[in-house]
């Protein structure tokens, strides 16, 4: 999509969530799940960069989002750092776990990427409930029960009362949501284009695919550890649980029902399909059934997403640019 | 201590002999179509399941019947998994990614279907041998030793397959250059549903096998998944030789490790050694590039 | 034999060929020239159902195969032997040949065919649990046309044979040519750098920029100073 479109789409979507609370301010259980798809809309957002735009096949999204949220109560707990610092600390420590990730492994190839990456996803949940976790302060296979609620210049947000939160949690989405534009629409971004259609061209050039690489793997492990700790210190609690592969599902159906490679697609994709999870709910051990069916049936029939279908409906009026390949 | 020594060798020998029947269809696939089949773990569970439910019909009460459904059922299944669900995605140019994400999907799909129709509670399955071999202390159960003869028979088929049947050699032709099967006339897309079939009943008769010693959950296939998947990359994507030698290697560290430090540090040491056989090897002990 | 009308063809949106025509009658040698990356390759391809997106007809025997897949036309007797060999490389001599013969028709000819080939490439019967990949250029070369005659083709489609190929190997391919198209075999070869590959040519054609420029007799061919001097390098 042009950058123009995306920069629409996006004060569209932001606009009518941030007018939300003014149907379901009053219904705790409403703002609470806005909550979630504002986190996830983040989360998602930050892995179609990493997936769809740079082409790095990281499957360590989810580990990411944990051990920022792990990372964020135990720092506040541990040092007593006001939790409006500690998640930007968390975001941090994620940064920098997300460079010793990549450094190994973003020379590999596409395959070999997704191992490693999956791997760290697989070997957290060992390592949080071990005694290396235990010795950190995740409280091992319990989980952290306590962890200090949000709190700005002395006031404190509750789980009780969401609105406040709900718009801190706009501001921050809206924010990251911003500064991946602003990579997209960068040389970055162009790099990316570049390196997606032939990377051993872009190479000649002298675009580094490795430098661009890690730049993108640390930003979105930074937002992804940040926002990873707004969500610990929301929730109030933490478990090893979220590491069950059905929240990495979760995210994959935003992404897969927003489109890949479509920002702000996941964006959408997040509050339809956080949404659509409430809604299925009542059913019980059959909604992930239908949630993994879902997947099937929209990888096949809508494989660009809603973005992308949004784009077959009202086509760009510049023709696609034509390749001269000399063979 | 020396009894202990061998009673760990011979169960690395042994799991190492399953991952390795499981790993060779994982990197088959990649080798033959370069598609990730993330539901590759709940095919394993696929396997198990089948077999409790032939078990559970009261005329079949022994391996030999159980392998004879079941290779046909999982065959059938894995090759029209291939033709509706990762066939249609190959036009794409983002397929690969796709492949991933509908494989996952279908991997959920898989694991909770199982949890509902049998339950979260494990299932076991009979033993394939009674009885064991004793001296001294030295105990060798023949279900060990009839797990081992068959997996590792069920290497030698697929080998012989490979080498000595038309569809086998066309297989192999796919792996080493596309472009060269397609010019002798070929049907790629039919060697890519076979390919993915017949990775789907290793996978699953590993599970069958495995089961016996470790039971039937419905999420049990992730790490079985993560296993095949650490050896396929240690031992080179797309090299089968290298699986070999990976699977017996994993199966041995894990054992070791296991033994010597307890079992959640197994999965810590196989990334362990993964990363640092990456870091300088990246194309894993085997692979090559392209 | 094979009859070539207003042929489009394109790799995603690149029109390499535009509007072709062509004929090809049975048991000639037809010799296609051209400068590099002009669209020959693509002329054997798309007849051999090697390239997805073509327009035009192509028709065998007075049959409309356009569109068709290789794995069908193979089968009917239409082979490619590609320019870069493309070749099994981790297996035998014996196995490239025996997976030539993959097609349904083929089988039942694959011991007389062997037969055939080895006789024609001596070289290779002495080589037959060699793998491919250690072979050089020139073997591998002819493990490559070995192979497609495999296939028990009526037609083949032979792309730049002396790719690659030392010159005194030259003489040689040229023989094997005017062999196989002794045998009844159909040919339309994409070769300039064998002078003696042009001497059996019983029609010469000419792609330029993706269009015939240049339809003819050899003796008409070398008769026009422009083609003579610019592709026969004579």
């Amino acid at each position: 999509m042009e950058h123009k479109r995306i920069a629409i789409l996006l004060a569209v979507i932001w606009g009518i969530v941030a007018i939300l609370p003014l149907f379901f301010g009053s219904t705790n259980f409403i703002m609470h799940i806005l909550i979630m798809c504002l986190i996830w809309s983040v989360v998602a957002s930050c892995w179609d960069l990493i997936m769809g735009f740079a082409g790095i096949f990281s499957f360590g999204q989810v580990a990411f989002f944990v051990i920022g949220s792990y990372s964020s109560a135990i720092v506040s707990a541990r040092f007593g750092v006001a939790p409006i610092f500690s998640v930007f600390i968390a975001g941090g420590i994620t940064a920098i776990l997300g460079i010793l990730v990549g450094l190994p492994c973003l020379k590999l190839k596409g395959a070999y990427i997704a191992l490693v990456t999956f791997a760290v996803h697989m070997i957290l949940e060992p390592v949080l409930k071990g005694d290396i976790g235990k010795a950190l302060g995740t409280g091992g296979s319990r989980g952290i029960l306590t962890i200090n609620p949000m709190n700005i210049f002395g006031y404190t947000f509750s789980s009780s009362e969401p609105v406040p939160y709900f718009y801190l949690m706009l501001f921050v989405a809206v924010l990251c949501s911003a500064i991946i534009f602003l990579v997209i629409k960068s040389h970055w971004g162009t790099a990316f284009l570049a390196l997606k259609d032939a990377e051993d061209f872009a190479t000649c050039l002298g675009v580094s695919a490795f430098k661009y690489k890690l730049m993108v793997f640390a930003l979105t492990s930074f937002l992804t550890g940040m926002i990873g700790g707004f969500y610990a210190h929301y929730v109030g609690m933490l478990s090893t649980r979220m590491l069950g592969i059905d929240l990495f599902v979760t995210l994959m159906v935003i992404l897969v029902i927003g489109g890949v490679g479509k920002f702000p697609g996941a964006i959408i994709g997040a509050f339809i399909t956080i949404a659509l999870n409430e809604m299925l709910s009542p059913i019980g051990s059959y909604r992930p059934i239908i949630l993994g069916a879902l997947v099937v049936i929209l990888v096949l029939v809508l494989p660009d997403g809603i973005v992308g279908l949004f784009e077959k409906i009202f086509p760009k009026k510049t023709t696609k640019k034509k390749y001269e390949v000399t063979h | 201590m020396l009894i202990e020594i061998i009673d760990v060798i011979i169960s690395g020998l042994i799991n190492g002999s399953v991952y390795a029947l499981m790993a060779v269809g994982l990197t088959l696939i990649y080798g033959v179509s370069k598609a990730f089949n993330f539901a590759y773990g709940s095919f394993y569970s696929m396997g198990g399941y089948i077999a409790f439910l032939l078990f559970g019909a009261s005329f079949i009460n022994n391996y030999l019947v159980v392998f004879c459904l079941a290779v046909p059922i999982l065959l059938v299944f894995g090759f029209f998994i291939e033709k509706f669900l990762v066939a249609p995605l190959r036009k794409r140019d983002d397929w690969e990614i796709k492949v991933m994400m509908i494989t996952l999907g279908l991997a959920l799909f898989l694991d909770n279907s199982y949890q509902v129709v049998f339950g979260a509670r494990m299932k076991s399955l009979p033993s394939i041998l009674e009885g064991s071999f004793e001296l001294g202390e030295f105990i060798l159960s023949y279900q060990d030793v009839g797990i081992f003869i068959l997996s590792i028979g069920g290497i030698l088929i697929f080998r012989w397959f490979l080498n000595n049947t038309r569809t086998g050699m066309s297989v192999r032709a796919v792996a080493q250059n596309p472009a060269g099967a397609q010019i002798v006339g070929i049907p790629k897309d039919f060697v890519f549903a076979a390919t993915f079939a017949i990775s789907t009943v290793m996978v699953g008769m590993g599970g069958i096998l495995l089961a016996q010693k470790y039971f039937i959950t419905p999420t049990g296939g992730w790490d079985i998944l993560v296993k095949a998947w650490v050896i396929t990359a240690f031992g080179g994507m797309g090299s089968i030789k290298g699986s070999l030698y990976a699977a017996f290697i994993v199966g041995m560290l894990e054992a070791f490790v296991g033994w010597y430090f307890g079992m959640t540090w197994t999965l810590i040491a196989l990334f362990a050694v993964l990363l640092t056989t990456l870091a300088i090897r990246p194309q894993g002990l085997m692979g090559k590039w392209g | 034999m094979i009859k070539v009308q207003d042929l489009n063809a394109f790799y995603d949106d690149f029109h390499v060929l535009k509007n072709v025509s062509l004929e090809v009658g049975k048991g000639q040698v037809v010799v296609m020239l051209g400068p590099n990356g002009h669209g020959k390759s693509t002329v054997l391809k798309s007849i051999c159902g090697l390239v997805d997106k073509v327009s035009g007809i192509i028709s065998y025997n007075l049959e409309n195969i356009t569109g068709k897949g290789s794995e069908k036309l193979v089968n009917q007797g239409i082979t490619y032997i590609a320019e870069n060999r493309e070749l099994f490389p981790e297996m035998s001599v014996l196995e490239n040949l025996k997976l030539g013969a993959y097609s349904m028709s083929a089988r039942p000819h694959e011991k007389k065919n062997l037969e055939k080939v080895f006789s024609l490439f001596p070289r290779l019967a002495d080589r037959q649990t060699q793998l491919a990949s250690t072979m050089s250029g020139g073997e591998a070369r002819m493990l490559a046309i070995a192979r497609g005659l495999m296939s028990n083709a009526k037609f083949l489609a032979i792309d730049e044979p002396s790719l690659g190929l030392q010159p005194n190997l030259r003489d040689e391919v040229a023989r094997i040519i005017k062999e196989i198209n002794s045998q009844g075999i159909t040919i339309l070869v994409v070769e300039q750098n064998i002078p003696q590959i042009t001497e059996l040519a019983d029609k010469i054609y000419v792609l330029e920029e993706g269009s015939i420029s240049f339809e003819g007799s050899k003796e008409e061919a070398l008769g026009n100073d422009h083609l003579k001097e610019i592709f026969l390098g004579m």
